[in-house]
Protein backbone atom coordinates (compact mmCIF):
# COMPACT_ATOMS: atom_id res chain seq x y z
CA UNK A 1 0.00 0.00 0.00
CA UNK A 2 1.52 3.55 -0.58
CA UNK A 3 0.79 6.69 0.20
CA UNK A 4 -2.48 7.15 2.32
CA UNK A 5 -4.26 10.45 2.91
CA UNK A 6 -7.62 11.36 5.22
CA UNK A 7 -8.91 14.60 3.54
CA UNK A 8 -11.17 16.07 5.58
CA UNK A 9 -13.88 19.03 3.57
CA UNK A 10 -16.32 21.08 5.52
CA UNK A 11 -16.37 24.93 3.70
CA UNK A 12 -20.27 25.02 3.75
CA UNK A 13 -23.08 22.51 4.74
CA UNK A 14 -21.57 19.52 4.05
CA UNK A 15 -19.13 17.62 5.92
CA UNK A 16 -16.99 14.77 4.51
CA UNK A 17 -14.55 12.50 5.34
CA UNK A 18 -12.09 10.54 2.55
CA UNK A 19 -9.55 7.83 2.34
CA UNK A 20 -7.45 8.34 -1.44
CA UNK A 21 -3.96 6.17 -1.86
CA UNK A 22 -1.21 7.87 -3.97
CA UNK A 23 -2.65 5.63 -6.41
CA UNK A 24 -5.83 7.11 -7.02
CA UNK A 25 -7.68 4.86 -5.52
CA UNK A 26 -10.86 6.12 -3.33
CA UNK A 27 -10.85 3.91 -0.30
CA UNK A 28 -13.66 5.29 1.18
CA UNK A 29 -15.44 8.74 1.18
CA UNK A 30 -18.50 9.45 3.73
CA UNK A 31 -20.28 12.50 4.15
CA UNK A 32 -23.29 14.12 5.47
CA UNK A 33 -25.28 17.46 4.90
CA UNK A 34 -27.06 19.68 7.03
CA UNK A 35 -30.72 19.62 5.70
CA UNK A 36 -31.88 23.14 7.40
CA UNK A 37 -35.95 22.26 7.62
CA UNK A 38 -36.49 25.48 6.91
CA UNK A 39 -35.08 28.89 5.43
CA UNK A 40 -30.98 28.47 4.36
CA UNK A 41 -27.60 27.43 5.50
CA UNK A 42 -26.78 29.55 8.97
CA UNK A 43 -23.19 29.29 9.05
CA UNK A 44 -23.40 28.48 12.66
CA UNK A 45 -25.98 25.70 12.68
CA UNK A 46 -23.65 23.88 9.75
CA UNK A 47 -20.60 24.45 11.97
CA UNK A 48 -22.40 22.75 14.87
CA UNK A 49 -23.70 20.43 12.29
CA UNK A 50 -19.68 19.38 11.81
CA UNK A 51 -18.80 19.19 15.01
CA UNK A 52 -21.40 16.45 16.19
CA UNK A 53 -21.03 14.76 13.09
CA UNK A 54 -17.68 14.83 11.81
CA UNK A 55 -16.04 12.70 14.01
CA UNK A 56 -18.41 10.11 13.43
CA UNK A 57 -18.04 10.16 9.66
CA UNK A 58 -14.25 10.18 10.01
CA UNK A 59 -14.76 6.80 11.75
CA UNK A 60 -17.01 5.45 9.38
CA UNK A 61 -14.49 6.65 6.52
CA UNK A 62 -11.87 5.10 8.36
CA UNK A 63 -13.29 1.96 9.01
CA UNK A 64 -14.88 1.49 5.41
CA UNK A 65 -11.40 1.80 3.93
CA UNK A 66 -10.05 -0.68 5.88
CA UNK A 67 -7.27 0.56 7.22
CA UNK A 68 -6.22 1.86 11.07
CA UNK A 69 -6.08 5.55 11.74
CA UNK A 70 -2.10 4.48 12.10
CA UNK A 71 -1.95 3.37 8.02
CA UNK A 72 -2.81 7.28 7.34
CA UNK A 73 0.62 9.46 6.15
CA UNK A 74 -1.19 12.51 5.60
CA UNK A 75 -3.82 14.50 7.17
CA UNK A 76 -5.69 16.63 4.38
CA UNK A 77 -8.07 19.63 5.03
CA UNK A 78 -9.86 22.06 3.23
CA UNK A 79 -8.67 25.65 4.28
CA UNK A 80 -11.09 27.74 2.10
CA UNK A 81 -12.72 29.41 0.47
CA UNK A 82 -15.97 29.01 2.72
CA UNK A 83 -18.12 30.16 5.76
CA UNK A 84 -15.97 31.16 8.64
CA UNK A 85 -17.22 28.61 11.40
CA UNK A 86 -17.42 25.55 9.35
CA UNK A 87 -13.68 26.21 8.03
CA UNK A 88 -12.46 26.49 12.12
CA UNK A 89 -14.79 23.57 13.15
CA UNK A 90 -12.90 21.69 10.00
CA UNK A 91 -9.84 23.17 10.72
CA UNK A 92 -10.00 22.27 14.02
CA UNK A 93 -10.70 18.53 13.50
CA UNK A 94 -8.22 18.44 11.31
CA UNK A 95 -5.20 19.76 13.43
CA UNK A 96 -6.30 17.39 16.47
CA UNK A 97 -5.88 14.63 14.30
CA UNK A 98 -2.68 15.66 12.96
CA UNK A 99 -1.01 16.71 16.12
CA UNK A 100 -2.26 13.46 17.89
CA UNK A 101 -1.30 11.05 15.42
CA UNK A 102 1.31 13.03 14.39
CA UNK A 103 1.30 12.84 10.98
CA UNK A 104 1.94 15.83 8.71
CA UNK A 105 -1.02 18.37 7.81
CA UNK A 106 -1.96 19.68 4.09
CA UNK A 107 -4.19 22.43 3.33
CA UNK A 108 -6.26 22.07 0.39
CA UNK A 109 -7.81 24.97 -1.43
CA UNK A 110 -11.53 23.86 -1.91
CA UNK A 111 -11.96 25.22 -5.88
CA UNK A 112 -8.50 23.37 -6.71
CA UNK A 113 -9.71 20.04 -5.06
CA UNK A 114 -13.13 19.98 -7.21
CA UNK A 115 -10.72 20.36 -10.36
CA UNK A 116 -8.23 17.59 -9.73
CA UNK A 117 -10.64 15.09 -8.37
CA UNK A 118 -12.11 15.36 -11.75
CA UNK A 119 -9.29 15.85 -13.36
CA UNK A 120 -8.47 12.26 -11.59
CA UNK A 121 -11.26 10.46 -12.61
CA UNK A 122 -11.87 11.78 -16.37
CA UNK A 123 -7.50 11.35 -17.15
CA UNK A 124 -7.95 14.73 -18.28
CA UNK A 125 -4.48 17.17 -18.46
CA UNK A 126 -5.41 20.50 -18.61
CA UNK A 127 -8.99 21.06 -18.77
CA UNK A 128 -11.46 24.41 -19.12
CA UNK A 129 -13.49 23.79 -16.12
CA UNK A 130 -17.26 24.84 -15.19
CA UNK A 131 -17.41 24.56 -11.62
CA UNK A 132 -20.91 24.91 -10.39
CA UNK A 133 -22.40 24.59 -6.88
CA UNK A 134 -24.35 25.91 -4.22
CA UNK A 135 -21.82 28.59 -3.38
CA UNK A 136 -19.38 28.47 -6.80
CA UNK A 137 -20.08 29.19 -10.09
CA UNK A 138 -17.13 29.79 -12.44
CA UNK A 139 -14.92 28.93 -15.04
CA UNK A 140 -11.33 27.77 -14.51
CA UNK A 141 -8.48 27.31 -16.62
CA UNK A 142 -4.78 26.34 -15.86
CA UNK A 143 -2.09 28.70 -16.93
CA UNK A 144 1.21 30.51 -15.57
CA UNK A 145 1.20 27.99 -12.32
CA UNK A 146 -2.13 29.15 -11.20
CA UNK A 147 -5.85 27.90 -11.71
CA UNK A 148 -7.18 31.35 -13.06
CA UNK A 149 -10.92 32.15 -13.11
CA UNK A 150 -11.93 33.24 -16.65
CA UNK A 151 -15.49 33.83 -15.59
CA UNK A 152 -18.07 33.33 -12.84
CA UNK A 153 -20.93 35.06 -11.13
CA UNK A 154 -21.06 38.38 -10.91
CA UNK A 155 -23.76 37.83 -8.11
CA UNK A 156 -25.03 35.11 -6.99
CA UNK A 157 -23.70 31.07 -7.51
CA UNK A 158 -26.35 29.18 -9.67
CA UNK A 159 -26.53 26.35 -6.64
CA UNK A 160 -28.19 29.02 -4.66
CA UNK A 161 -30.04 30.98 -7.28
CA UNK A 162 -32.16 27.56 -7.50
CA UNK A 163 -32.22 26.91 -3.87
CA UNK A 164 -33.64 30.81 -2.93
CA UNK A 165 -36.16 30.25 -5.86
CA UNK A 166 -37.17 26.70 -4.53
CA UNK A 167 -37.90 28.12 -1.17
CA UNK A 168 -40.17 30.92 -2.61
CA UNK A 169 -42.06 28.48 -4.77
CA UNK A 170 -42.21 25.47 -1.96
CA UNK A 171 -38.98 23.46 -2.89
CA UNK A 172 -36.81 22.36 0.18
CA UNK A 173 -33.15 22.60 0.10
CA UNK A 174 -31.55 21.39 -1.98
CA UNK A 175 -33.93 22.11 -4.62
CA UNK A 176 -31.74 21.37 -8.06
CA UNK A 177 -32.72 17.98 -7.69
CA UNK A 178 -36.57 18.63 -7.89
CA UNK A 179 -36.06 21.92 -10.26
CA UNK A 180 -34.36 18.99 -12.77
CA UNK A 181 -37.51 16.43 -12.19
CA UNK A 182 -40.26 19.09 -12.46
CA UNK A 183 -38.58 20.70 -15.96
CA UNK A 184 -39.20 17.29 -17.45
CA UNK A 185 -42.87 18.09 -17.89
CA UNK A 186 -42.48 21.48 -18.65
CA UNK A 187 -43.41 22.32 -22.14
CA UNK A 188 -43.48 26.09 -22.57
CA UNK A 189 -40.72 27.91 -22.27
CA UNK A 190 -41.24 31.74 -20.80
CA UNK A 191 -38.45 34.48 -21.69
CA UNK A 192 -36.36 35.06 -18.62
CA UNK A 193 -33.73 37.85 -18.66
CA UNK A 194 -30.11 36.26 -20.40
CA UNK A 195 -27.53 38.03 -18.55
CA UNK A 196 -23.88 37.37 -20.08
CA UNK A 197 -20.90 39.87 -19.18
CA UNK A 198 -18.00 38.53 -21.41
CA UNK A 199 -17.33 35.12 -19.54
CA UNK A 200 -18.72 36.63 -16.28
CA UNK A 201 -22.79 36.01 -15.98
CA UNK A 202 -25.80 37.57 -13.31
CA UNK A 203 -28.55 35.05 -12.01
CA UNK A 204 -30.48 37.70 -9.86
CA UNK A 205 -32.46 39.42 -12.86
CA UNK A 206 -33.74 35.73 -13.43
CA UNK A 207 -34.19 34.63 -10.16
CA UNK A 208 -36.36 37.84 -10.13
CA UNK A 209 -37.95 37.11 -12.89
CA UNK A 210 -38.79 33.58 -11.95
CA UNK A 211 -40.28 34.27 -9.04
CA UNK A 212 -42.69 36.63 -10.89
CA UNK A 213 -43.83 33.89 -13.03
CA UNK A 214 -44.73 31.84 -9.89
CA UNK A 215 -46.63 34.92 -9.18
CA UNK A 216 -48.55 35.08 -12.27
CA UNK A 217 -49.70 31.54 -11.79
CA UNK A 218 -47.30 30.00 -14.11
CA UNK A 219 -47.35 26.64 -13.44
CA UNK A 220 -44.21 24.55 -11.38
CA UNK A 221 -42.79 22.58 -14.44
CA UNK A 222 -43.24 25.41 -16.67
CA UNK A 223 -41.05 27.58 -14.43
CA UNK A 224 -38.58 24.84 -13.94
CA UNK A 225 -37.71 24.32 -17.82
CA UNK A 226 -37.68 28.10 -18.22
CA UNK A 227 -35.43 28.24 -15.79
CA UNK A 228 -32.75 25.81 -16.25
CA UNK A 229 -32.76 26.35 -20.16
CA UNK A 230 -31.81 29.99 -19.73
CA UNK A 231 -29.22 29.57 -16.63
CA UNK A 232 -27.63 26.85 -18.47
CA UNK A 233 -27.74 28.43 -21.49
CA UNK A 234 -25.63 31.13 -19.82
CA UNK A 235 -23.02 29.22 -18.48
CA UNK A 236 -22.47 26.93 -22.10
CA UNK A 237 -21.96 30.55 -23.54
CA UNK A 238 -19.32 31.44 -20.92
CA UNK A 239 -17.89 27.69 -20.95
CA UNK A 240 -17.64 28.25 -24.97
CA UNK A 241 -16.29 31.65 -24.19
CA UNK A 242 -13.37 29.99 -22.59
CA UNK A 243 -12.71 27.34 -24.80
CA UNK A 244 -12.36 29.83 -27.75
CA UNK A 245 -10.09 31.96 -26.08
CA UNK A 246 -7.78 29.56 -24.77
CA UNK A 247 -7.95 27.22 -27.43
CA UNK A 248 -7.90 24.07 -24.35
CA UNK A 249 -9.34 20.35 -25.80
CA UNK A 250 -10.80 19.54 -22.48
CA UNK A 251 -14.09 20.39 -20.92
CA UNK A 252 -14.54 19.23 -17.25
CA UNK A 253 -17.70 19.68 -15.52
CA UNK A 254 -17.39 19.67 -11.45
CA UNK A 255 -19.18 20.65 -8.37
CA UNK A 256 -22.44 19.55 -6.85
CA UNK A 257 -24.68 21.35 -9.73
CA UNK A 258 -22.97 18.58 -12.25
CA UNK A 259 -25.50 15.73 -10.92
CA UNK A 260 -27.89 17.97 -13.50
CA UNK A 261 -28.30 15.95 -16.83
CA UNK A 262 -29.76 18.84 -18.68
CA UNK A 263 -26.78 21.04 -18.10
CA UNK A 264 -24.51 17.64 -18.99
CA UNK A 265 -26.17 17.38 -22.01
CA UNK A 266 -26.17 20.87 -22.77
CA UNK A 267 -21.96 21.11 -22.13
CA UNK A 268 -21.72 17.90 -24.15
CA UNK A 269 -23.16 19.95 -26.93
CA UNK A 270 -20.48 22.43 -26.51
CA UNK A 271 -17.91 20.37 -26.25
CA UNK A 272 -18.68 18.80 -29.61
CA UNK A 273 -19.40 21.56 -31.55
CA UNK A 274 -15.73 22.77 -30.25
CA UNK A 275 -14.71 19.29 -31.33
CA UNK A 276 -12.94 19.09 -27.51
CA UNK A 277 -13.58 15.78 -25.02
CA UNK A 278 -15.79 16.27 -22.22
CA UNK A 279 -16.29 14.84 -18.77
CA UNK A 280 -18.82 15.19 -15.87
CA UNK A 281 -17.76 14.28 -12.32
CA UNK A 282 -19.89 11.13 -11.49
CA UNK A 283 -22.48 12.17 -9.21
CA UNK A 284 -20.64 10.73 -5.56
CA UNK A 285 -17.84 12.72 -6.32
CA UNK A 286 -19.20 16.62 -7.88
CA UNK A 287 -20.56 17.57 -4.36
CA UNK A 288 -18.24 18.52 -1.31
CA UNK A 289 -17.00 15.71 -0.21
CA UNK A 290 -13.65 14.19 1.11
CA UNK A 291 -11.97 12.11 -1.15
CA UNK A 292 -11.16 14.97 -3.63
CA UNK A 293 -9.58 16.85 -0.29
CA UNK A 294 -7.43 13.76 0.27
CA UNK A 295 -6.63 13.49 -3.36
CA UNK A 296 -5.41 17.22 -3.42
CA UNK A 297 -3.63 16.70 -0.45
CA UNK A 298 -1.51 13.69 -1.71
CA UNK A 299 -1.09 15.81 -4.98
CA UNK A 300 0.50 18.27 -2.74
CA UNK A 301 2.05 16.37 -0.31
CA UNK A 302 4.63 14.27 -2.56
CA UNK A 303 5.19 18.43 -4.40
CA UNK A 304 6.46 19.06 -1.03
CA UNK A 305 3.86 21.40 0.73
CA UNK A 306 2.44 20.90 4.07
CA UNK A 307 1.50 23.19 6.85
CA UNK A 308 2.46 23.40 10.49
CA UNK A 309 -0.55 23.88 12.77
CA UNK A 310 0.55 27.54 13.79
CA UNK A 311 0.20 28.63 10.26
CA UNK A 312 -2.90 26.75 9.56
CA UNK A 313 -5.66 29.45 10.18
CA UNK A 314 -8.34 29.52 7.71
CA UNK A 315 -9.09 31.04 4.66
CA UNK A 316 -12.87 32.05 3.81
CA UNK A 317 -12.07 34.07 1.17
CA UNK A 318 -9.29 32.18 -0.80
CA UNK A 319 -9.31 32.54 -4.09
CA UNK A 320 -8.75 29.81 -6.81
CA UNK A 321 -6.31 31.49 -8.55
CA UNK A 322 -3.99 32.63 -5.36
CA UNK A 323 -3.14 29.16 -4.74
CA UNK A 324 0.78 28.47 -6.77
CA UNK A 325 0.02 24.54 -8.30
CA UNK A 326 3.23 23.18 -7.69
CA UNK A 327 2.29 19.66 -8.99
CA UNK A 328 1.27 20.64 -12.48
CA UNK A 329 4.60 22.23 -15.10
CA UNK A 330 4.30 25.71 -15.21
CA UNK A 331 3.71 25.48 -19.24
CA UNK B 1 -22.02 47.03 -64.06
CA UNK B 2 -23.40 44.22 -62.53
CA UNK B 3 -22.71 42.60 -59.35
CA UNK B 4 -21.47 38.96 -59.64
CA UNK B 5 -24.42 36.76 -57.96
CA UNK B 6 -23.75 36.46 -53.82
CA UNK B 7 -22.48 32.57 -54.84
CA UNK B 8 -19.68 33.83 -56.36
CA UNK B 9 -18.66 34.46 -53.14
CA UNK B 10 -15.71 32.36 -52.36
CA UNK B 11 -14.54 31.03 -48.84
CA UNK B 12 -11.39 31.52 -48.30
CA UNK B 13 -10.21 30.00 -44.91
CA UNK B 14 -11.60 30.24 -41.78
CA UNK B 15 -11.08 32.31 -39.26
CA UNK B 16 -12.00 31.33 -35.84
CA UNK B 17 -14.36 29.36 -34.18
CA UNK B 18 -15.61 31.79 -31.76
CA UNK B 19 -18.48 31.37 -28.94
CA UNK B 20 -20.92 32.58 -31.10
CA UNK B 21 -20.15 32.41 -34.20
CA UNK B 22 -17.98 30.85 -37.01
CA UNK B 23 -15.86 33.72 -38.68
CA UNK B 24 -14.74 32.93 -42.36
CA UNK B 25 -12.48 35.12 -44.90
CA UNK B 26 -14.35 35.34 -47.89
CA UNK B 27 -13.43 36.79 -51.22
CA UNK B 28 -15.66 38.48 -53.41
CA UNK B 29 -15.10 40.57 -56.38
CA UNK B 30 -11.02 39.67 -55.73
CA UNK B 31 -11.13 41.18 -52.47
CA UNK B 32 -11.09 40.19 -48.51
CA UNK B 33 -14.29 40.19 -46.73
CA UNK B 34 -14.90 38.72 -43.28
CA UNK B 35 -18.33 36.76 -43.18
CA UNK B 36 -19.71 36.21 -39.03
CA UNK B 37 -22.32 33.53 -39.17
CA UNK B 38 -24.13 32.94 -36.09
CA UNK B 39 -25.09 29.48 -36.81
CA UNK B 40 -28.24 27.24 -34.62
CA UNK B 41 -27.07 25.45 -31.45
CA UNK B 42 -28.86 22.42 -31.35
CA UNK B 43 -28.09 22.29 -27.24
CA UNK B 44 -29.97 25.19 -26.81
CA UNK B 45 -33.54 25.50 -26.40
CA UNK B 46 -34.59 26.75 -29.86
CA UNK B 47 -36.30 30.05 -28.50
CA UNK B 48 -33.26 31.03 -26.83
CA UNK B 49 -31.15 29.97 -29.58
CA UNK B 50 -33.22 32.41 -32.19
CA UNK B 51 -33.53 35.16 -30.41
CA UNK B 52 -29.51 35.28 -29.37
CA UNK B 53 -28.85 35.11 -32.89
CA UNK B 54 -30.82 36.96 -34.38
CA UNK B 55 -30.55 40.49 -31.38
CA UNK B 56 -26.84 39.88 -31.20
CA UNK B 57 -25.99 40.11 -34.99
CA UNK B 58 -28.72 43.27 -35.10
CA UNK B 59 -26.71 44.32 -32.11
CA UNK B 60 -23.22 44.09 -33.30
CA UNK B 61 -24.29 45.70 -37.09
CA UNK B 62 -25.59 49.02 -35.42
CA UNK B 63 -22.46 49.19 -32.74
CA UNK B 64 -20.14 48.29 -35.52
CA UNK B 65 -20.86 51.62 -37.06
CA UNK B 66 -21.89 53.77 -33.61
CA UNK B 67 -18.80 53.23 -32.50
CA UNK B 68 -16.93 55.18 -34.86
CA UNK B 69 -19.22 57.83 -35.07
CA UNK B 70 -16.81 57.67 -31.09
CA UNK B 71 -14.06 57.66 -33.09
CA UNK B 72 -13.25 53.84 -32.55
CA UNK B 73 -12.07 51.72 -35.74
CA UNK B 74 -14.06 49.60 -36.47
CA UNK B 75 -14.41 46.70 -39.06
CA UNK B 76 -17.01 48.27 -41.82
CA UNK B 77 -20.32 47.07 -42.55
CA UNK B 78 -21.21 45.71 -45.72
CA UNK B 79 -24.55 43.48 -45.70
CA UNK B 80 -26.15 41.72 -43.22
CA UNK B 81 -28.89 38.79 -43.14
CA UNK B 82 -30.76 38.97 -39.80
CA UNK B 83 -32.46 35.84 -40.92
CA UNK B 84 -29.23 33.58 -41.58
CA UNK B 85 -27.73 35.78 -38.81
CA UNK B 86 -24.59 36.67 -41.10
CA UNK B 87 -22.63 39.88 -41.19
CA UNK B 88 -19.93 40.70 -44.11
CA UNK B 89 -17.82 42.83 -43.12
CA UNK B 90 -14.27 45.15 -43.98
CA UNK B 91 -11.55 42.15 -43.55
CA UNK B 92 -8.70 43.59 -41.15
CA UNK B 93 -5.31 42.54 -41.73
CA UNK B 94 -4.10 42.71 -38.71
CA UNK B 95 -3.53 40.24 -35.50
CA UNK B 96 -5.36 39.64 -32.25
CA UNK B 97 -3.47 41.95 -29.58
CA UNK B 98 -3.47 38.63 -27.72
CA UNK B 99 -0.83 37.35 -29.62
CA UNK B 100 1.32 41.00 -29.95
CA UNK B 101 1.67 41.39 -26.22
CA UNK B 102 4.46 38.81 -26.00
CA UNK B 103 6.52 40.15 -28.91
CA UNK B 104 6.68 44.63 -27.87
CA UNK B 105 8.87 45.74 -25.80
CA UNK B 106 7.48 47.22 -22.49
CA UNK B 107 7.55 50.84 -23.67
CA UNK B 108 5.63 49.48 -26.91
CA UNK B 109 2.89 47.37 -24.40
CA UNK B 110 2.48 50.13 -22.29
CA UNK B 111 2.30 52.78 -25.65
CA UNK B 112 -0.83 50.18 -26.98
CA UNK B 113 -2.26 49.82 -23.77
CA UNK B 114 -2.69 53.01 -23.04
CA UNK B 115 -4.21 53.76 -26.20
CA UNK B 116 -6.77 50.80 -25.66
CA UNK B 117 -7.67 52.38 -22.64
CA UNK B 118 -8.15 55.68 -24.31
CA UNK B 119 -10.41 53.62 -26.81
CA UNK B 120 -12.20 52.52 -23.96
CA UNK B 121 -12.85 55.29 -22.55
CA UNK B 122 -14.46 56.70 -25.74
CA UNK B 123 -16.33 54.23 -25.81
CA UNK B 124 -17.86 54.58 -22.37
CA UNK B 125 -18.12 58.65 -22.69
CA UNK B 126 -20.19 57.87 -25.54
CA UNK B 127 -22.57 55.21 -23.33
CA UNK B 128 -21.61 52.55 -25.16
CA UNK B 129 -19.81 49.31 -23.41
CA UNK B 130 -17.72 47.34 -25.49
CA UNK B 131 -19.30 43.84 -23.17
CA UNK B 132 -16.26 41.61 -23.88
CA UNK B 133 -13.28 43.88 -23.92
CA UNK B 134 -10.21 40.98 -24.10
CA UNK B 135 -7.17 40.77 -26.21
CA UNK B 136 -8.71 38.54 -28.44
CA UNK B 137 -11.04 41.28 -29.48
CA UNK B 138 -8.45 43.83 -30.34
CA UNK B 139 -6.78 43.61 -34.05
CA UNK B 140 -3.64 45.65 -34.31
CA UNK B 141 -2.67 46.38 -37.94
CA UNK B 142 0.71 47.00 -39.48
CA UNK B 143 0.70 51.05 -38.52
CA UNK B 144 -0.34 49.84 -34.98
CA UNK B 145 -3.76 50.63 -35.33
CA UNK B 146 -6.54 49.01 -33.05
CA UNK B 147 -9.15 47.75 -34.40
CA UNK B 148 -11.93 47.08 -32.09
CA UNK B 149 -14.37 43.83 -33.20
CA UNK B 150 -16.58 41.63 -31.79
CA UNK B 151 -19.23 43.84 -30.60
CA UNK B 152 -21.82 41.42 -30.16
CA UNK B 153 -22.28 41.76 -26.51
CA UNK B 154 -22.06 46.08 -25.98
CA UNK B 155 -24.64 47.81 -24.72
CA UNK B 156 -26.11 51.62 -25.05
CA UNK B 157 -26.97 53.82 -22.41
CA UNK B 158 -24.17 52.25 -20.25
CA UNK B 159 -24.65 53.19 -16.54
CA UNK B 160 -22.17 53.12 -14.34
CA UNK B 161 -22.44 50.02 -13.07
CA UNK B 162 -22.10 48.50 -16.83
CA UNK B 163 -19.06 50.39 -17.54
CA UNK B 164 -17.19 49.38 -14.14
CA UNK B 165 -18.00 45.82 -15.37
CA UNK B 166 -16.37 46.49 -18.80
CA UNK B 167 -13.61 47.53 -16.86
CA UNK B 168 -13.55 44.83 -14.63
CA UNK B 169 -14.04 42.20 -17.44
CA UNK B 170 -10.77 43.99 -19.08
CA UNK B 171 -8.65 43.56 -15.57
CA UNK B 172 -9.75 39.76 -15.71
CA UNK B 173 -8.89 39.10 -19.19
CA UNK B 174 -5.10 40.48 -18.33
CA UNK B 175 -4.98 38.47 -15.03
CA UNK B 176 -5.90 35.54 -17.18
CA UNK B 177 -4.21 35.85 -20.36
CA UNK B 178 -1.43 37.95 -19.58
CA UNK B 179 -0.73 37.07 -15.99
CA UNK B 180 3.13 37.96 -16.10
CA UNK B 181 2.60 40.98 -17.69
CA UNK B 182 -1.16 42.34 -15.82
CA UNK B 183 0.02 44.86 -13.32
CA UNK B 184 2.01 46.63 -16.11
CA UNK B 185 -0.96 46.36 -18.55
CA UNK B 186 -3.56 47.13 -15.87
CA UNK B 187 -1.89 50.13 -14.98
CA UNK B 188 -1.04 51.54 -18.46
CA UNK B 189 -4.91 50.56 -19.85
CA UNK B 190 -6.43 52.44 -16.89
CA UNK B 191 -4.15 55.69 -17.33
CA UNK B 192 -5.05 55.95 -20.88
CA UNK B 193 -8.70 55.16 -19.71
CA UNK B 194 -8.74 57.92 -16.94
CA UNK B 195 -6.75 60.33 -19.04
CA UNK B 196 -9.36 59.95 -21.97
CA UNK B 197 -12.33 60.21 -19.50
CA UNK B 198 -11.55 62.86 -16.91
CA UNK B 199 -12.09 62.88 -13.23
CA UNK B 200 -15.24 61.30 -13.48
CA UNK B 201 -12.97 57.68 -14.23
CA UNK B 202 -12.38 57.50 -10.33
CA UNK B 203 -15.82 56.48 -9.38
CA UNK B 204 -16.44 53.64 -12.06
CA UNK B 205 -12.80 52.38 -11.56
CA UNK B 206 -13.82 52.08 -7.90
CA UNK B 207 -17.10 50.40 -9.02
CA UNK B 208 -14.83 48.04 -10.52
CA UNK B 209 -12.83 46.82 -7.57
CA UNK B 210 -16.82 46.43 -5.98
CA UNK B 211 -17.83 44.36 -8.74
CA UNK B 212 -14.97 42.00 -8.45
CA UNK B 213 -15.45 41.18 -4.86
CA UNK B 214 -19.24 40.86 -5.26
CA UNK B 215 -19.67 37.19 -6.69
CA UNK B 216 -17.68 35.45 -4.11
CA UNK B 217 -19.01 34.02 -1.17
CA UNK B 218 -15.18 32.97 -0.54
Amino acid sequence: MGLICLGIEGTAHSFGAGVVDDSGNILANEWDMLRPSEGGIHPREASRHHSEFGPGIIEAAVTKSGIDFTDIDVIAFSRGPGLGPCLRTTATIARTLSLQLKLPLVDVNHCVAHIEIGCLESGFKDPVTVYVSGGNTQIIAFAGGRYRTFGETLDIAIGNMLDVLGRKIGIPFPAGPVIEKEALSGREYHSLPYSVKGMDLSYSGLLTAARRLYGDGVSLPDIAFSVQETAFGMLAEIAERALAHTKKTELLLTGGVARNNRLTEILSGVANRHSVLFHRVSPPLAGDQGAMIAWNGILQYKAGRRITVADSHVLPRWRTDEQDILWRPRH
Amino acid sequence: MEAPPLNEVRVKEVLALGAESTIYRVQYWGHNFVLKHREPKTYLHPEIDRSLRRFRTYRECKMLSHARTLGIHTPTVYAVDTEDCTIMMEYIDGAQLKKVVGSLAEEELTGVCREFGRSIAQLHHGGVVHGDPTTSNILVDKVGTLWFVDFGLSEMNATLELKGVDLHLIRRALETTHWNLQDIMLRATLDGYVQQYGPEAKEIIKRMDEIRERGRYH
